[in-house]
């Protein structure tokens, strides 16, 4: 982990780096799409947002697995840790579709299928951190926090398939799709620089949040080290 | 709002919160840092 820890600040410049460029690529290089026009641009950083959303709730599922498997707290660190930045980044999407959606659709919020789901994933999420934040013990968070993390995992392939099986208002989807994307070739690489610069940032917040796990749990061994010497 | 408007707002919007999240971060960070430096000060004082 320290040598992880080491190599955050090259992450982090990676990512703001890559994301200068898709920045670039997505305001000023693309074209404007042929129907929605400029407001398109937004599809830059909605689709990658949920697309980081989405790997930070799988890194959540998998060490939330492995902490039940080995009960090792490592595990359930990377797993709060993950789960904190993927509701920043569910909360982006939510906000920048609310904001593309008013000059599509004509409202800020409808009750369609993804949408729903959407916002249903980021509940359980939050509620995730809420209820790790109020259990005293940290290995009943732990253990109560990954049985919620596996169940609130289930949303994500249902928000997947969402647009398929019911009649919604949001588009399918045009990059995570059978047969590869649909995206035209200059609007498809802006959109896959963006992603990674996302991917680059999320790993950095990780190893960040994680050393912050780290040192809590330190403080804490430290306090009832203090405790027990009287 | 014309077209623009509603991409500043959804670029600022996430800028405004990948930005907090990064400074609450490194807030949380330096607080959990000095916390450990004081408990492990006043723990070697302790010991004998």
């Amino acid at each position: 982990m320290e040598r992880v820890a080491r190599i955050a600040p090259s992450i982090g410049a990676a990512a703001a780096v890559i994301l200068a460029v898709g920045l670039y690529l997505g305001l000023v290089a693309a074209p404007p799409d042929a129907v929605m026009g400029e407001l398109q641009r937004i599809m830059y950083l909605h689709v990658p947002s949920i697309v980081t959303a989405y790997l930070a709730f799988t890194v959540v599922f998998c060490a939330s697995m492995l902490y039940l498997w080995k009960r090792d707290l490592r595990f359930d660190a990377v797993a709060v840790s993950s789960a904190e930045i993927g509701v920043v980044f569910t909360g982006i999407t939510l906000a920048t579709g609310s904001i593309w959606g008013k000059p599509t659709w004509g409202v800020w919020w409808t009750w369609d299928a993804r949408l729903t789901l959407t916002a249903i994933l980021f509940t359980i999420y939050v509620g995730y951190l809420m209820l790790r934040a109020f259990a005293e013990d940290p290995r009943a968070a732990a253990r109560y926090g990954a049985v919620l993390a596996i169940i609130g995992f289930l949303d994500i392939p249902l928000n997947h398939f969402a647009v398929y099986w019911w009649r919604t208002l949001h588009q399918p989807s045009s990059l995570l799709r059978a047969g590869g994307p649909s995206v035209a070739r200059a609007m498809l690489v802006p959109l896959l620089v963006n992603m990674l610069g996302l991917m680059l940032l999320y790993a950095y917040f990780l190893v960040r949040r994680v050393q912050l796990e780290r040192v809590r749990h330190r403080i804490l061994e430290g306090r009832l080290r203090r405790g027990r010497r009287g | 709002m014309g077209s623009w408007g509603f991409i500043g707002l959804a670029y600022g919007v996430a800028a405004v919160a990948i930005l907090t999240f990064f400074v609450l971060l490194r807030r949380r960070l330096r607080g959990a840092a000095e916390e450990l430096a004081a408990l492990e000060r006043d723990g070697g004082r302790r010991t004998p």
